[in-house]
Formats: structure tokens, sequence, C-alpha cells
């Protein structure tokens, strides 16, 4: 009677209404049921995981999690009659989220054995509940990403996404099947790996040994270590291809109640796989990401953690996150990185013999980075005050400069074309030099130093004495109001970009050349809002170097920007977000990434957005040229 | 708190360290609930039994127990109105000795919990002690004392201020929203009593009740009318 009540509920809803009848019937008669006042915590985040998936009979419970450091709740979501819960904290260590019934709530219990049961014979059932979990896990944290905390990556979405040859980094250890236990324990020791791979005459995977048999079979038992590998080993080896996706490999783990897998491409070994890594990928926020970094001691495991860093982004732009969030976030883990090899390099020398300070420049110094670009930097550091120190200064920095420069380069941030970088002795010099560099530019701006201050004046403090970087942007903002000049030459140069569009109001594209019928949105999108909020920040003497928080700066005090702050936001988010993707799409699709865009890819609704951000600009330009006309050429 | 609950490590092994006290979300229990030919031990017999398990609030959908019994009087008109089991369907059951040995390997030394429990138990020991030669050991829990107790506390769902004329199962049932609707077997109201006793036990651990020793006081059988109607008692009667 209660079975058939079960059953009854079961087969209206999926993925449980796909089971055979047999099966379903089974399946009812291993629920339980419970019951949960109004208000009743059913999960605790951080506390005990789910012992069953719970599927909602009655009621409705609220789906929340507090950000890891603080921070408001965070809704995630609800779950009402005929939808499931519990079922990652049923796979998981830890219990991530808080799950209260906002309603009496009655649920039915699928205890964790059975589901597991389940696992095992019909994948396809428990794809869907995965698929359902995971993705609508996923899709709430995301919107929730947008409104609210910057760093709450959702990990589980990723399963669904990466390749297990993406994550396998780990090189198989492997030995012979002639070797004893302590030449396989002695691999592993070598090649700090918690298994190794029995290979057979001919290479094959014949068995695999890990910590867990060391510890059970051989030291438990007193087995011999001289006795051959192949009384220990299992001899069985599951085995995946590269190209299966994570969650298929976890379904695996799951059902032979194993840790190890080996990765194979066309059946070849590449690796193993634990999971361990699993974690590890799910634990691939942002935040997480930048734990990573901060874990590492030397250059050389830093790079391979900042070569996750394009995957991130894939996350993000999958998720929907806003193209500001975005680009925030990569200039926050790039900063990361920059700031780590700098670490370990101020290590490897000792301190400097006079403070300094390292600045970003340029896209990096406005936090405007989209996929890697190359490097821009400099280096202030303090007077000397001895000729003496200023020649130990001048080699400290230059060798520091180098190895900073060499690390970023390991760790994929191209060199500098034009050689904006502290590297160069031209920008790796003292406060003083640095303050007469700046006041030329403003008092005599030739095209070239107009060119150099935009790359510059975007500086910003990365890592050292930042009290260095203040005085040269108060140095700054003294100089500019002395030369209208300069800023008549920077209006000058910003009107001269025109947005492309055409006498009836269509965007123009490149007439031939390589990219026919392609636009580029950075030099026609990107530069002329950035030129704009620069200009202005200058006028009014604003610190910050982004060109979003320019804006914001400037939206009370700037006549201009108080009227078209909205619409230049907007215009700045919706390019960049476009370029963005459309780099990440070049990227997935083995591409040279740039910034051309072809408009036939876009929508009817994404070509007329892109429309109005270049009347806006147009407008924005038209009123610079009004203030600014007794310098325009 | 069953051998395989251990054996399955969802309990602390037994002579490890066991709690002091056995707690109410921790126990094992069998919801019973019995069809009668009639109200007199002394001349009535046992039709059925229905009975499933619960561990803590956690009522268990498969592995109920339901059986008809060959009653040794003949049915009557009367009785057959109330349960609506008719003479040829229990003709060939099994008669009561062997029901209730099955009943009893059913039970174990899980807590017995019923609605107006001593009704059942008095056919129950009557039976137990012909075949056995004693009462049903287990310890025992009244879903109607338990009402009475909080009705006394004034806990605060309505169903506790509700007129005490409304007190069979089904309109309390109804009260807290459970479905009263199908077939009335024994089963049928067991599974209603279960989720009734679901109910009482978040109200019982806002009252502090999270011991079984004070579940089993509470709970008593013989404290029904005591509860419901003490002169402390705050019953509108």
């Amino acid at each position: 009677m209660m079975v058939d009540e079960a059953i009854r509920f079961l087969s209206k809803i999926p993925p449980f209404q796909f089971l055979e009848d047999a099966l379903l019937r089974q399946v009812a008669g291993s629920l339980a049921l419970e019951f949960y006042p109004k208000g009743t915590v059913i999960l605790q985040q951080d506390g005990t995981v789910s012992d069953a998936l719970r599927i909602v009979k009655k009621g409705v419970v609220k789906i929340s999690l507090r950000p890891k450091g603080g921070g408001d709740e965070v809704v995630i979501d609800y779950r009402e009659p005929g939808e499931t819960f519990g079922l990652v904290s049923l796979m998981g260590k830890r219990q991530k989220t808080t799950i209260v019934a906002v309603q009496d709530t009655i649920c039915y219990l699928l205890p964790k054995e059975r589901f597991n049961e389940l696992l095992g014979t019909n994948p396809t059932i428990m794809e869907y509940l995965l698929q359902f979990h995971l993705t609508k896990y996923a899709d709430m944290t995301s919107r929730e990403i947008q409104g609210k905390s910057l760093f709450l990556g959702s990990s589980d979405h990723v399963l669904f996404t990466t390749q297990v040859g993406e994550i396998c980094t780990r090189t198989a250890a492997t030995v012979e099947k002639t070797a004893t236990v302590r030449e396989a324990a002695q691999r592993m020791v070598d090649e700090k790996q918690s298994a190794v791979i029995v290979l057979d005459e001919k290479g094959i995977p014949a068995g695999i040994v890990t910590d867990t048999d060391l510890r059970k079979k051989v030291v438990a038992k007193g087995h011999p270590v001289d006795s051959p590998i192949t009384t220990i080993m299992s001899a069985f080896v599951v085995t995946v291809e590269d190209k299966d996706h994570c969650f298929e490999v976890i379904l695996k783990m799951l059902q032979h109640n194993i840790h190890h897998v080996a990765v194979t491409r066309d059946g070849v070994l590449q690796g193993v796989i634990t999971n361990h890594d699993f974690m590890l990928l799910q634990g691939r926020s942002p935040l997480a990401f930048s734990e990573d970094i901060e874990q590492q001691k030397t250059i050389e495991a830093l790079a391979p953690v900042s070569g996750k860093l394009l995957n991130i982004i894939g996350v993000l732009l999958r998720e929907g996150a806003r193209a500001a969030n975005i680009i925030r976030i990569i200039s926050e883990l790039n900063d990361r990185i920059v700031r780590k090899v700098l670490e370990i390099v101020e290590a490897e020398l000792g301190p400097p013999p006079v403070p300094f300070c390292w600045l970003a420049l340029g896209s990096e110094g406005r936090k405007e980075q989209t996929f890697r670009t190359d490097q821009d930097n400099a280096i202030i550091y303090a007077d000397c005050e001895t000729p003496e120190l200023a020649a130990a200064a001048a080699g400290y920095f230059t060798m520091l400069a180098g190895r900073v420069r060499d690390g970023l380069i390991q760790c994929g941030f191209e060199a500098c074309p034009a050689n904006y970088m502290a590297s160069n002795p031209e920008w790796c010099q003292p406060l003083s030099t640095w303050l007469r560099y700046f006041s030329n530019w403003v008092s005599e701006p030739t095209p070239e130093a107009v060119l150099k201050s935009l790359i510059f004046f975007d500086f910003r403090p990365l890592y050292g004495d930042e009290s260095l970087a203040r005085s040269l942007r108060d140095h700054l903002n003294l100089e500019v109001p002395d030369h209208a000049s300069f800023l008549g030459f920077l209006a000058n140069m910003l009107v001269k970009n025109r947005p492309p569009i055409g006498f009836f109001g269509t965007v123009v594209v490149e007439r031939g050349g390589e990219h026919k019928d392609e636009l580029n949105l950075k030099i026609k999108g990107i530069a002329p809002l950035v030129d704009i909020a620069r200009l202005f920040a200058l006028e009014k003497g604003v610190r910050v170097s982004s060109t979003l928080e320019r804006i914001k700066a400037l939206r009370a005090s700037h006549t201009i920007v108080s009227e078209y702050a909205d619409e230049l936001e907007y215009a700045f988010e919706f390019i960049t977000i476009l370029r963005i993707h459309n780099q990440f799409r070049q990227l997935e699709a083995g591409k040279p990434i740039d910034n051309f865009i072809n408009l036939e890819t876009l929508s009817n609704l994404e070509k007329q957005t892109l429309k109005n951000a270049f009347r806006v600009i147009l407008k924005v330009q038209e009123l610079v040229m009004e203030r600014y006309k007794a310098f325009i050429i | 708190m069953g051998f395989l609950d251990w054996f399955l490590g969802r309990e602390a092994p037994p002579g490890g360290a066991q709690p002091t006290a056995a707690l109410v979300s921790g126990t094992r229990y069998v919801v019973v609930d019995t069809e009668l030919t009639g109200l007199d031990p002394r001349k009535d017999d046992i039709v059925s039994i229905g009975a499933l398990r619960m561990s803590g609030g956690r009522l268990e959908i498969g592995g109920s127990f339901y059986e008809l019994v060959r009653p040794s009087a003949t049915l009557d008109g009367k009785s057959i109105v109330i349960h609506g089991i008719t003479p040829t369907q229990v003709a060939g059951k099994p008669p009561i000795d062997s029901v209730l040995a099955a009943f009893t390997g059913y039970c174990g030394n899980d807590v017995l919990v019923g609605h107006c429990l001593s009704i059942d138990l008095s056919f129950l020991n009557r039976e137990a002690r012909r075949l056995f030669g004693g009462p049903l050991h287990n310890p025992v829990v009244d879903t109607l004392s338990i009402y009475g107790w909080l009705r006394n506390r004034q806990a605060g769902h309505p169903i506790f201020s509700s007129p005490l004329n409304g007190l069979r199962l089904y309109d309390m049932a109804k009260g807290f929203g459970i479905s009263c609707e199908g077939a009335h077997d024994a089963l049928a109201d067991a599974f209603i009593t279960a989720q009734l006793f679901q109910r009482f036990i978040p109200i019982l651990e806002g009252f502090g009740i999270r011991d079984l020793d004070d579940l089993l006081r509470i709970g008593n059988p013989g404290m029904q009318g005591e509860n419901l109607f003490s002169p402390g008692g705050r019953a509108n009667f």
C-alpha cells in the first residue's frame, strides 16, 4: 500500500518514471519517508553529508550557502515536489550547502547504498540526476555571481564540460611485472605517486597497486617486500579514454569503488587520475585557483597552475558571468601570479637595497586584460642618496626585473614587443626619473610622448611600496592642469578614432585585406571608450585606473559622464563581452587570438546593441570636440 | 539500533562507547494497528495485524507487515461493517498462533507504537500469554498519550486546541495534513499512526523531549486518560 503510493508518485517524475516496473517497485520499497516541520535544517553547510537522496513529496526546501571567508548567505535554489536534493552531498565528503524546509515538507529518501547500486545498473538514469543537480546548481550559482559574490565559482558544472585528459597532469608511475613490492614502492616514492601501474611484457597495463594495497596487503599482513609485485596487485585496471568527460569517470570510480583510474589515449597509457584530481577540479573556482597560486614556492611549480587560468575563464563564460566580473577576476588572478613571481624572485635575490614598487601598465594597469596579454610593467624605486647605493640599486633591480620577466614568460605572459617592461632599463628607474618622464610627456606632448602616456598613465601599483606609486600619481595630477595642451592632444587623438558607423547608420567593416568584412573590436570599440575615460580622469585628477572605475568615480563630478555614465558603462561591458566570447571561440577552435569579429556571426539584437554602443561613443566624442575645440585640428 | 545498523557502521559497536541514554531519534520503532471482531478481550478476536518500521523519524516504505487472521469465533455482521473483512476473506488465512509468532519475530526488541494502543495490546498480550506464557516484552508508546501530554502543554498546533470529541485518529491526522484516503485496513491505519508519530517527534523536541526514557513515560498507554483529563490539565471538557 505504502509502496504502491510511492510507485504512483515516482512514476510521474523523471528520472524514476523511466525505470522498468519491477525496478521501480524495488526502488520504491527501499525508500524511507521523513517529515520536516517548517524551518528544519535538513542539511547544514560544513556538517555531515547526506546519507540519502531526498525526493520532495510535499513542501519546499531552500538551498543556500555562505561563501567561504564570510559574506551574505546566497540562495542557490528552491526544490519543489518531484525534485530531488542532496545528490552532490551524497557524492562528496563535505556538505557544501545548507538545506532548510521553508514549508512543512515531506521527503522520500533513497538510501545511499541503494543509490550506489542504481548508479551501477542504470547509468543513464543517474546521468539524468547528475545533470539535473549539477547544471541546476551551476546555473543558479552563476546567476548569483552576477549579482553578488565575485569569487563564488560553481565548480560542479565543469564535470560536464571538462575532458579527463585536460586535468590528467599526473603521468603514471609504472613498473614491469617482474619488479618486487619494494621496487614498486620505491618507484611510487620517487615519482610522488599514490599508485603504480604494472605493465606486462608488451607494455600493456596488467594491474595496479595503490597506497591502500601496500598498507592492507603488505604492511598489515607482513607480506614480504621482496616478493613479486604481481602477488599484491589488483589485476584489473579500470581505464578511461582521455576524451571522456569527467563525470563519466566519476561514475566509473563510484561503480567500481576505486580511487585510481588509468587514462589512455587511443589505448596507450597516458597517466593516472585520482579522486583527488576531481576534488581539485571541483575546486577550480577562481578562489580555489588563487589558493593554488599562493601555495607554490617555485616558478616551475607556478607555471602549470598559471596555465589553468584559461579553463577558469571558459567556465565563467559558459556560466554567463558579466564582462565586468570576468575581467576583474582575470586581472585579480593575473595579479596574484605576478605577485607570486615577484615574491619568489625577491626571495631568491634577498631584500632590495631600497624600497621599490612594481607597476602594471596599459590594459593590465586598467585591469582590463582578456586572454593572456603581453607584459606591460615598470619599476619605480626610491631615490638613492649615494652613487654607490644608486649603482647597487640599479644592479639589483635590473637582475630582479630580468628574472621576473623570464618567470612571467614561463607562466605564459609573453614579453612586450615594444619592450614596455621593467627589464628595459628605461622603465626601471628611481622615482625622480619617473617624475621627470611624466613632466616631459605632459609639457611637450609629441606624438611619441602621447603614445607613451597612454600606456604609462594607466599605471597601477601591483607589488612593493605603494607610496612610490602614490607620489607619481600625485605628481601627474599636479602637472596635468598646468598643461591644457596635453589634454588637447589626447582629445584630438581620440576624436580622430571615429566609430565605424556609415552614412546610413550601418556598421562599417574592413573593406579588404586579411580581415575583409570584419571589425576590430579593440581599436574601434574598446579603445575609444578607454581613451574617453582616461581623458576625463586626467581632467579631474581621478586616481583609479580602470575604465569602469573611472566612469564610476566621475559620475558625480564630470558633466559629460554624469549624463552618459550608464550608456558608457553598458557600451564598454557589451563590447568587452563580445570580444571575450569571440576570443574564447577562437581559442577553442585552435585559431590565433585577435580582436576581429565578423558581424554576420552576431544576432540582430547584438548588432543593434553594438550600433547603439557606437552611437554613444560618437555622441561623447562630439561633446569632447565641443569642449576642446581650440585644440581639434 | 539493530545488528544490521551496527554492521553497516551506522551506530557505535556494542561494548564500545555507548551513549548514556538512548535517543528518540536513534531508536527503532514498529508502528502497529490491529483490527478486531469487537472490543471485548474476553470474547472478541484479532482479524488482522498491520505494522511498519520507523528508525527515529524515518519511516520505512518497504518491509511492512500485514497479515489477515482466521478468527476462532465467526465474524458477525456488526464487526464486518467496521473493518470490512468478510468471512470468506479470512477463511483460508493462518490462525492467530502463527501470525503472532511472525509478528513478534518482526518486532524483535523494537519499541511498539500505536494509537490508543492499550486496546491492541490487550488482545496481543492475551494471545501472547496463551502462546508464550507472558505478554510482549517490547517497550510501548501510545500516540494518544503523547497527544494528551502535548495538549496539556498547549503545543502550538491547532490540533491541540480542537474540541476533544474530535480525537479519532483520522481527525487528528487530517489536522496535520496527513492523507487518510483509500482503504482502511490495519496497515493503512498503522501508516497514518506512523505519520502522526512522525509529526509529534519534532514537537516533543521543542519541549526538550529527546531521550527515549522520556518518550516512554509520556507515551505510556496507561497515561492516556491522565494526560488528557488530569485535573491540572487544560482539557476543555
